[in-house]
């Protein structure tokens, strides 16, 4: 049976994000699309506060789906993002930061890393985010939009932004056309005999039918009890969530901010009035009762049957970074990619590959901040070093303590330079260098950071203030 | 410096690339780079076309394309014809370069799988402009320009693998490659780590190293006779087991092609060059006897041979690990998979930028090895698998050899794209692994492997926009191959 309907369960940042995707993707392809609402609030991402981040590839799915940046900026308390801080994850006092964009830049065929590991080696303090333009600009609250002009160094980064989910949420949903939104909240989901689900019934009732289901429920996953769940909590530890918006005056800096404690970590997403935080801790090692529960991990099928789970109720991953929105972007795009001839064909077990190993790469780089932290005598941040972790993790690890290289699996959310970057930020330097680093005579490569830190601490003088940039947009206000 | 010595056993393409490619990475180190090789032992060379790739390790040392073209009697090659391969009769190119390009978000192909058979509905091939240029035999360089029509496809080259290992050693000797004359009579390890420590030749010299790259062939002279890396065998995947290869000259202006034509047992190459035309017959021994297998590979050049036919026999498969200890296998001695998608060149390449990332230094690290292992068996199986689709995918059963190629087990990770995309024409991709969506598509489609469903996302444009859409494009494609100078006048210029 072709699909014809799909209906999309939850009216929250991951409901609408699909509702109007695919509202764009199915345009005169004859398919209706219905949105049904769930009670409460929008944890469809996960409950990590009022705000979310992006990464910088999220300009893609504003891009495709016809939002204006600018608008989004202004309807949702918008900020921008060079890059995320850490505080604390490496010794109480350690402080690191990732960039988006390049960090440095090789001579030839060797790469940036092994030029500074070289640098170190013979004594040369040298810290890698010095030579990353985003992260100066950052760290001097500055903000432009990168050049697209491709020998210039502004255009060696990238951005993203800082949103608050309701305002970007309702952005979604008045861009997206043709969509049926139901306001009478979901009761239930009526199966039919091959455990598929036929429609969904509302508070009062009424039935909404339909072909593909895609569930954007959250945490809850309402329709998703037969979709098995992994569950990560032997790796990640964190089980509990505090939410709060923060009233703040000032211009909001340039960044996300990530702030380890005792029990686990505070998230900072700057959004103009006021910052959208969460406490994100281990019930094991701090309690509170405002806390919200979570368990970290993922369906073991995405796609079981005719029902699609996005979102957290996909794989819910402690937002280190704006990796849940990209999760829900690229489910939708591998979706549109996939898009089924009829609700049980073959898409569905590729469609599950892929989520499947993009979210364990994504739950590696998390898991990784824990692994490799260096705050002892506190009781949860020393169970996380002692923990094993993932075969796939591990090798990364071994690999880059061995010298400095990271192995890249497909599917990978995060690129090699991320992985050296927050390896790095965590304090772990290689044990060698690549040999061709030693090629290169080195006053030669004295001279070329030179140039390079004169050239970014340069550029980053020359560009505006964060709130200059956001009030010429007409949003931080 | 833990490495200071390098002894590459071996000439051939393989020992010569990697040691050119070592002395210009190294120049302004002490590193010392030898090669063995013996005018005894002949070399194989039967990867006479390469893949786009090549260029880029050209680029990196530096050559000059005219030179290179000049040296190794070079012609340009935008691409592979096969033909009788899905159906006897049946041809279809293989070209570096994309098909159409996407309407309304929605991949090309699936527009064409959705208008396929309505009347005025031109080819696959007609929407690609390699395709178009080859079957012209027509050639110009691609544009860097990305708006421009010439930015839609790459090229490689067809050159003489004999005189292309010739240039190469001019260029290392230039860089203080040290070359040796001799064949290896006895391997020297250490008593406790297994390591090689030294060759000795039948001069009686005695050569010392501390890394050793075995480019001695088939036969892995370290990896294999000295390490027993062990060898995983395909040939129940791919069954050729034996080749004839005979030079001839070429019948007429060589066109920017390779062509591999399917015969009864096998197929035949023909790679054209600037002064002759290379032919090889790849069989099954299990299927017909040398002299059938010769016989077919007679009738099918198109003129006298040159030379006495260069019989070769290797064993589909690649070796277990491709690095042990202090030896790096590279080129044949690492594996063997038939030339069908001239990848010999390709894997010794992927396998020279391996080692230099990961080349030892400091200490003998065991992850070295490991991860050069890890990547270098990915890329092996998955070309692996994209020649195997060549066998399977086939409605032919004229043969023995084909009713066993069509109904062999596939391997899962081949059976479940192929699976994906008969359901609906998708094409599974992936991170490491040189073969991307066109190349999967080209011979899916060329040999028949056609989705019973076409992407519903398609549907977003009615038949008449698309029709008028396709048959514009399609126009400019044939407009813009018509454009280009034979491919002669092409080499001419270029020289």
């Amino acid at each position: 049976m072709a699909i014809r309907r799909i209906v999309i369960l939850g009216g929250g940042v991951a409901g609408w994000m699909s509702a109007l995707a695919l509202g764009r993707a199915l345009a005169g392809c004859a398919i209706a699309i219905d949105l049904v609402e769930t009670e409460g609030p929008d944890h469809s991402i996960g409950p990590f506060g009022p705000g979310e981040s992006t990464l910088p590839a999220f300009h893609k799915f504003l891009g495709d789906e016809g939002v204006d940046e600018d608008a989004l900026l202004r309807a949702s308390r918008g900020t921008f993002a060079l890059g995320a801080a850490f505080s604390g994850w490496a010794d109480r006092q350690s402080a690191w930061f990732l960039p988006f964009g390049d960090i440095g830049v090789g001579m030839g065929t060797v790469a940036f890393s092994p030029l500074v590991a070289r640098l170190r080696a013979a004594g040369h303090p040298v810290r890698p985010t010095d030579f990353s333009l985003a992260a100066v600009a950052a760290a001097a609250g500055r903000f432009a939009r990168p050049s697209l002009d491709r020998r210039s160094v502004l255009s060696s980064y990238g951005y993203g932004l800082h949103l608050d989910k309701a305002g970007f949420a309702g952005m979604c949903r008045t861009q997206a056309s043709g969509v049926t939104h139901h306001a009478a909240p979901f009761a239930r989901a009526i199966r039919v005999a091959n455990g598929h689900v036929s429609a969904l019934e509302l508070v009062g009732g009424e039935q909404v039918p339909g072909d593909l289901f895609l569930d954007c429920s959250g945490p809850a996953a309402l329709l998703c009890e037969a979709h098995g769940f992994e569950s990560w909590s032997a790796w990640l530890a964190c089980d509990r969530v505090v939410e709060r918006a923060t009233q703040q005056e000032g211009i909001p800096p340039p960044y996300t901010h990530a702030a380890a404690h005792p029990a686990g970590w505070l998230r900072s997403v700057p959004l103009a009035g006021g910052p959208s935080e969460a406490m994100v801790f281990a019930s094991a090692h701090h309690s509170d009762t405002a806390a919200i529960e979570i368990h970290q991990g993922r369906r073991t099928r995405a796609w079981h049957g005719n029902v699609i789970a996005i979102g957290a109720a996909a794989a819910l991953v402690e937002p280190l970074y704006g990796h849940n929105l990209h999760l829900v972007h690229s489910a939708i795009q591998r979706l549109v990619t996939l898009f089924p001839t009829r609700a049980d064909g073959p898409e569905a077990a590729e469609y599950n590959r892929i989520t499947a190993e993009e979210a364990d790469r994504v739950r590696d780089f998390v898991i990784a901040h824990y692994k490799t932290n260096a705050r002892t005598g506190e009781p949860f941040w020393d169970a996380a070093r002692a923990m094993s972790v993932p075969d796939t993790l591990q090798y990364k690890l071994d690999l880059y303590a061995s010298r400095g290289r990271m192995p890249m699996y497909d599917e990978e959310l995060f690129d090699r330079a991320e992985w050296i970057a927050m390896l790095d930020g965590q304090g772990l330097h290689p044990r060698r260098y690549d040999a061709l680093a030693d090629t290169i005579p080195e006053p030669a490569i004295i001279q070329h950071v030179t140039r390079l830190r004169e050239m970014i601490v340069d550029a980053a003088k020359a560009m505006p203030n964060h709130g200059a940039t956001l009030a010429q947009i007409g949003a931080g206000a | 410096m833990l490495v200071k010595r390098v002894l590459v056993v071996g000439g051939g393409t393989a020992g010569w690339m990697t040691a050119a490619a070592l002395s210009n990475k190294f120049r302004g180190s002490p590193l010392e780079i030898r090669l063995i090789e013996s005018a005894e032992i002949g070399t194989v060379g039967v990867g006479e076309a390469t893949v786009p790739h090549i260029r880029h390790y050209n680029a990196t040392l530096g050559f000059d394309e005219a030179e290179f073209l000049a040296a190794t009697k070079g012609t340009f090659k935008l691409g592979i014809e096969f033909r009788n391969w899905g159906r006897l009769g049946d041809s279809y190119i293989h070209p570096f370069g994309a098909f159409g390009q996407d309407f309304a978000g929605v991949p090309f192909h699936q527009h064409w799988l959705r208008m396929r058979g309505k009347p005025g509905v031109a080819a696959f091939e007609d929407f690609s402009l390699p395709v178009q240029a080859a079957r012209r035999g027509r050639f110009h360089h691609p544009s860097a320009d990305p708006a421009s029509l010439l930015n839609t496809f790459n090229y490689a080259y067809q050159f003489d693998a004999g005189l292309y290992a010739k240039f190469l050693r001019a260029y290392a000797e230039a860089r203080g490659v040290v070359r040796q004359e001799g064949k290896v009579v006895h391997v020297s390890q250490h008593g406790e780590t297994g390591f090689v420590e030294a060759v000795t030749l039948d001069s009686g010299e005695r050569i010392e190293a501390d890394l050793f790259v075995d480019c001695s062939g088939f036969r892995g002279l370290l990896i294999e006779q000295t390490l027993g890396a062990g060898y995983e065998e395909w040939t129940h995947w791919l069954p050729c087991d034996r080749a004839i290869a005979l030079p001839c000259p070429n019948d007429g202006p060589p066109p920017p092609l390779t062509r591999s034509t399917a015969q009864k047992s096998g197929w035949v190459w023909k790679i054209p060059l600037q002064h002759r035309c290379g032919n090889g017959h790849v069989y099954s021994s299990n299927f017909i006897s040398d002299d059938g297998a010769l016989e077919t590979l007679l009738g099918a050049i198109a003129a006298p041979p040159l030379a006495d036919p260069n019989k070769l026999r290797f064993v589909t498969g690649k070796r277990k690990r491709q690095w042990v200890g202090n030896v790096v296998a590279i080129g044949l001695s690492s594996g063997f998979l038939e030339p069908l998608e001239s990848t010999s060149i390709h894997l010794i390449q992927l396998a020279i930028g391996r080692l230099l990332d990961f080349f030892p230094t400091g200490e003998w690290d065991p992850l070295d090895a490991e991860e050069f292992n890890r990547v270098m068996v990915l890329e092996y199986e998955r070309v692996r698998d994209f020649l195997i689709l060549h066998y399977n995918a086939t409605e032919r059963d004229d043969s023995e050899f084909w009713n066993y190629c069509r109904t062999m087990d596939l391997p899962d990770s081949l059976r479940y794209k192929m699976e994906l995309f008969r359901e609906r024409g998708v094409v599974v991709n992936y991170r490491d692994g040189m073969f991307l969506e066109p190349s999967w598509l080209a011979v899916y489609l060329g040999q028949n492997v056609l989705p019973n469903a076409h992407d519903p996302l398609s549907e977003r444009l009615s038949d008449d926009d698309l029709m008028a859409a396709m048959a514009d494009l399609r126009a400019r494609y044939a407009a813009a191959a018509e454009a280009m100078p034979a491919h002669l006048d092409a080499l001419a210029a270029a020289a």
